[in-house]
C-alpha cells in the first residue's frame, strides 16, 4: 500500500476514486463506465464523488509466523511446521480503521473461528459525508455461520453505499440492503433445508442523524459526550431475554441468566424471508460516538454507561483505539464468544480534519491488518 | 505410473475436549478407475511375477496333490500377459528355479509360457519344508530383471520344519520391499501363523486351499488380480507436529492388517502399502496423541500423503489433513465418528477371534467361549455376514446379539483355519 493522502486529480472515478483523465470512458482500476455519469453532469461542476469500503477478512491473509514458533516454516495450508498449530488468520483478529470508522473484531478466547463480520464505507457524496456500517455474527445453529456474517456484512455495505449514491434516503437504502444480503444467503444455502443465517446491525451515519436497522441481538449503542455524558442502547434484541423483558416477565438482569436468553428470534437468511427488520432514526444531541456490537461484548457490559466509560474520551478522535479497549475489555473478561466492536464518532469530521486512509488508488477493498 | 489418480478422504470427529490429547481418523485411499490399458502396453515400468511351489516329499500323499498343484501353476501361467517377466521356483529344504532353470527370469509370450508349462510338468516331490530359503531364492531371481511392480504367489502345505524361527524372520527381512507375496496353504497340516509372518512382512494376503482341486482357480485368481495392479510401491507418509506421536497405523479394510513402520524423518514415518490397481480402495485407522493445545486452537494432528515412489524420490499421489480442534463443547467433543467407531469395532472382532482360537488350541475353553461369543456379537451389530458365518462353523450360536455361544465339541481342521485367515475381512462402513 502506499503511503500518503489519496491522489488529488482533475477527477476521480466516482466508484473507487482512482484518478481518470477527461476523454477516459472507463476507469481503469475498476471498469466503471465514467460517460454516463459525466453525461448527467453536464453544465454542472464536476464533483469528486469517492466511496471507500473495507471487510473484515477480505485480505484472506494469515500471520506470516507461528506466535509460539516464530523461526518455524509454515505449511501452504497455514499450520506450522513445528508445532503443528494453525496460524492466526485476518479473520481470527482483523483492525479496519477509515478514520471517520473504525472496528475491531476478534475470535475470543474459546472459540475456533470468528463467526462475526464488520464492513463499512466512508462515502463522500455531492450531498455531502456519509458512513456506513454492519455488523454481523454468524447464528451458531445455522450451517456456515462464518460464511454468512461474512456474505451479508458485505452484501449490506454494498447495497446501501449504491443507493444512496443513486440518492436514495438511508431507509430505503437500508430495505434494498437487506432483501440483496438475504440473496446473498440464499445463494449459500444452496438447495439445503439449512440456511446460513447472521444476525444484522446497520447504521448510516450523515452530519445530521444516524439510521438503524436490524435483525437480531447485535446492538447499537449512543456514547453521548459532554458533562454529564449521556448514553443508552439504540436496539432492542430478537431475543428470548428481550421477549421476557418486554412481556414484563423479567428484570434485563433476570433474564439475561435465563436459559433462552440468547436464542436468537428473528435473523438475515434465506429461511425467514418475511422478516421484517427494525428501523429506527436517531438525531444526536450533541458530540458524542455511535458504537455498534455483538454480544461478545454487551454480554460482559450491556450497560450503555459502563460502555461509554471504557471508550470516551478516546473513541472522539481515535476510534480504532477505543475498539481495541473494548475488545480487550471483552477478553479480559472471559473472551467466550466472538466479540465485535464499531465505533462512528459524531459529528463527522470534515475532510481536511482526517488524515485519508492509506489506500492504493482503485483499491476498494482494505485488507485487516493484525 | 501417472496414469491412475488417487484420493485420500479423511473421517473423523476433530474436536476434543480440554486437555484431550488423542485423534483418531479413518484414512480411506481410492485409486480411481483408469481407461483398461492393453495388455502389451502396459509394461511401462516393467512387471515381474514369480510362483512358488513347495516340492516337499508330503507334497506327494496324496498323489492328486502334487498333480494339483501342477495344474493350478500351470493356470497361473496362463495368465500372464505377454511381455511380463516370470519365473517358476520349487523349494524344500532348498530351493531352485525350475523355469527359467538357470535362476533368472523370462519375458512371457506364447512359447516361454509353453516351455515352462513343460517344465512344471516335470514337477516331483521330496525333502522337507524351509519356506526362508524359497524367499531368499525369489529375491535373487527377483534381482536379475528391474521391475517396478513384483509380486510372487506361495504355495506351502506343511509346518516349516526345516529352518530355525529366525532364519525365517531373517529372510522376510531381507526381502521386505523387494516383492509382494501371496501365500496359500493347501490342506490342514500347514501353520496360519507362519505363512501369515510372510504376508504381512511381504504385503499379501494369506488363505486356506482346503482341498488341492481348488488350487486351479485360487492361483488364477492371484495371477489376474496382479496383472490389474499398475502402480507399484505405494506408501503413506504420516507427518505429524513435534511433541505428538503415531500411536499406530493399520489397514482396516478390505482386511485389518498391521503395518510395517519405518521413522524417515524426526516427524514423518512410511507405512508401504505395496502395489495398488485402478478402482482399488482401502481404509486405514490412524490414531495420533498430540500435545493438546488451548481451548479455541486449531491443530494439524497428521498430514497423510499418498507417496509412490521411492522415499528418496517420492512422487506425492495425493494428501489428506487429520485435524484437531479443542473445545469445551460437550456435545462436540463427546461424539465418535461413525467410520472410526465401525473399523474400531472390526479390529476388536478380528482381535477377539484370534484370541478366541489361540484359547481353544491351548484348552482354555471359557476364554474361547468368551472371545469367540463376543466375536459373534460384534460380527451381527456390524453386518459382517462373512465373519458371522465363518464363525458359525466353529462354534453353536445360542443367541447372536449378546454373544451367546457354545464350542462345538467337533471342528473341522479346515474350518477353523478359514476362520483364523479370514477372520481379518472386514465390511465396510457406508458412505
Amino acid at each position: 500500500m502506499t503511503a500518503g493522502p489519496a491522489p488529488v486529480a482533475a477527477s476521480a472515478c466516482p466508484a473507487c476514486g482512482w484518478p481518470v483523465e477527461p476523454d477516459h470512458n472507463f476507469c481503469e482500476a475498476c471498469r466503471q463506465d465514467l460517460s454516463q455519469a459525466r453525461e448527467s453532469a453536464a453544465g454542472e461542476p464536476v464533483v469528486q464523488e469517492t466511496v471507500v469500503r473495507a471487510v473484515s477478512g477480505s485480505a484472506h491473509g494469515r500471520a506470516s509466523a507461528c506466535p509460539f514458533c516464530p523461526s518455524a516454516e509454515v505449511s501452504a495450508d497455514g499450520y506450522c511446521e513445528s508445532c503443528g498449530r494453525k496460524l492466526p488468520s485476518d479473520r481470527d483478529h482483523c483492525e479496519l480503521d477509515l478514520g471517520l470508522v473504525a472496528g475491531v473484531t476478534d475470535r475470543g478466547l474459546r472459540h475456533s473461528r470468528n463467526e462475526d463480520a464488520m464492513a463499512f464505507a466512508v462515502a463522500r457524496l455531492a450531498t455531502g459525508p456519509m458512513v456506513v456500517a454492519a455488523v454481523c455474527d454468524g447464528v451458531s445453529g445455522s450451517p456456515r455461520p462464518d460464511e454468512a456474517s461474512r456474505a451479508a456484512a458485505a452484501a449490506l455495505i454494498q447495497v446501501t453505499t449504491e443507493r444512496l449514491r443513486a440518492g436514495a434516503d438511508a431507509g430505503d437504502a437500508g430495505a434494498s440492503a437487506v432483501e440483496s444480503a438475504r440473496q446473498e444467503l440464499a445463494v449459500l444455502a444452496g438447495s439445503d433445508a439449512d440456511s446460513p443465517a447472521a444476525t444484522y446491525v446497520t447504521a448510516v451515519m450523515t452530519s445530521r442523524d444516524v439510521t438503524l436497522c436490524w435483525l437480531g441481538d447485535s446492538r447499537a449503542y449512543w456514547l453521548g459526550a459532554g458533562t454529564p455524558p449521556a448514553a443508552h442502547r439504540l436496539t432492542t434484541d430478537d431475543s428470548g431475554a428481550e421477549a421476557m423483558v418486554a412481556a414484563g416477565l423479567a428484570t434485563e438482569a433476570e433474564a439475561l441468566l435465563l436459559p433462552q436468553a440468547h436464542v436468537v428470534t428473528q435473523w438475515l437468511g434465506a429461511d425467514l424471508p418475511d422478516a421484517r427488520p427494525h428501523v429506527a432514526r436517531f438525531e444526536p444531541p450533541g458530540p458524542g460516538v455511535l458504537l455498534l456490537c455483538t454480544d461478545g461484548l454487551w454480554n460482559y457490559q450491556p450497560d450503555a454507561a459502563g460502555l461509554a466509560e471504557l471508550a470516551l474520551p478516546a473513541a472522539l478522535t481515535d476510534p480504532l483505539d477505543a475498539a481495541i479497549t473494548l475488545t480487550k475489555f471483552a477478553l479480559d473478561a472471559g473472551g467466550m464468544d466472538n466479540v465485535t466492536v464499531v465505533l462512528m464518532p459524531f459529528p463527522l469530521a470534515p475532510p481536511e480534519d482526517v488524515d485519508p486512509p492509506d489506500v492504493e488508488p482503485g483499491d476498494t477493498s482494505l485488507a485487516g491488518s493484525g | 505410473m501417472g496414469q491412475t489418480g488417487f484420493a485420500i478422504d479423511i473421517y473423523q470427529n476433530e474436536y476434543l475436549p480440554a486437555g484431550g490429547q488423542d485423534v483418531n481418523a479413518i484414512v480411506t485411499v481410492t485409486a480411481q478407475d483408469a481407461e483398461p490399458v492393453p495388455p502389451a502396453e502396459d509394461t511401462d515400468g516393467g512387471s515381474a511375477e514369480v510362483i512358488i511351489v513347495d516340492c516337499s516329499g508330503s507334497m506327494a500323499y496324496p498323489s492328486t496333490k502334487i498333480s494339483s498343484v501342477r495344474l493350478a501353476t500351470c493356470a497361473a501361467i496362463d495368465v500372464i500377459h505377454d511381455g511380463v517377466a516370470f519365473s517358476v521356483l520349487a523349494g524344500n529344504d532348498g530351493a531352485w528355479p525350475v523355469y527359467p532353470d538357470d535362476g533368472r527370469m523370462a519375458i512371457a509370450n506364447e512359447k516361454t509360457k509353453q516351455q515352462a508349462k513343460q517344465a512344471v510338468g516335470h514337477l516331483h516331490a521330496a525333502g522337507g519344508t524351509a519356506i526362508g530359503q524359497w524367499l531368499r531364492l525369489a529375491r535373487t531371481v527377483f534381482s536379475t530383471y528391474p521391475a517396478e511392480l513384483r509380486h510372487a504367489i506361495l504355495l506351502t502345505d506343511g509346518k516349516n520344519e526345516h529352518e530355525p524361527r529366525y532364519d525365517l524372520e531373517a529372510a522376510i527381512s531381507a526381502c521386505e520391499g523387494m516383492f509382494s507375496c501371496d501365500c496359500r496353504g493347501v490342506g490342514t497340516d500347514w501353520v496360519v501363523e507362519e505363512l501369515r509372518r510372510v504376508s504381512t512382512g511381504l504385503l499379501g494376503s494369506v488363505d486356506i486351499v482346503p482341498e488341492p482341486s481348488g488350487l486351479a482357480e485360487d492361483f488364477a485368481a492371484m495371477m489376474e488380480s496382479s496383472m490389474g495392479k499398475e502402480v507399484a510401491d505405494v506408501s503413506l507418509r504420516v507427518w505429524t507436529p513435534q511433541h505428538a506421536s503415531v500411536r499406530f497405523v493399520k489397514q482396516v479394510a478390505p482386511a485389518v492388517a498391521d503395518l510395517r513402520r519405518t521413522q524417515s524423518g524426526p516427524q514423518e514415518t512410511y507405512y508401504p502399502t505395496g502395489a495398488w490397481g485402478p478402482g482399488e480402495s482401502r481404509d486405514y485407522h490412524l490414531c495420533v496423541r498430540v500435545a493438546s493445545a488451548a481451548v479455541g486452537q486449531e491443530m494439524l494432528a497428521a498430514r497423510v500423503s499418498l507417496i509412490a515412489g521411492s522415499q528418496a524420490n517420492p512422487e506425492v499421489l495425493a494428501q489428506g489433513l487429520v485435524r484437531a480442534v479443542w473445545t469445551d463443547d460437550e456435545a462436540l467433543s463427546t461424539q465418535i465418528n461413525g467410520h472410526v467407531a465401525h473399523y474400531t469395532g472390526q479390529a476388536e472382532l478380528a482381535e477377539v477371534i484370534q484370541e478366541g482360537l489361540e484359547a481353544r488350541k491351548r484348552g482354555d475353553e471359557e476364554t474361547a467361549t468368551a472371545k469367540l461369543g463376543r466375536a459373534v456379537a460384534l460380527a451381527e451389530q456390524s453386518g459382517n455376514a462373512g465373519t458371522a458365518k465363518l464363525l458359525a462353523k466353529v462354534v453353536d450360536v445360542v443367541d447372536a446379539a449378546t454373544g451367546t455361544v457354545r464350542l462345538k465339541n467337533k471342528v473341522d481342521d479346515a474350518d477353523e483355519m478359514a476362520l483364523d485367515t479370514r477372520s481379518t475381512r472386514t465390511v465396510r462402513t457406508r458412505k
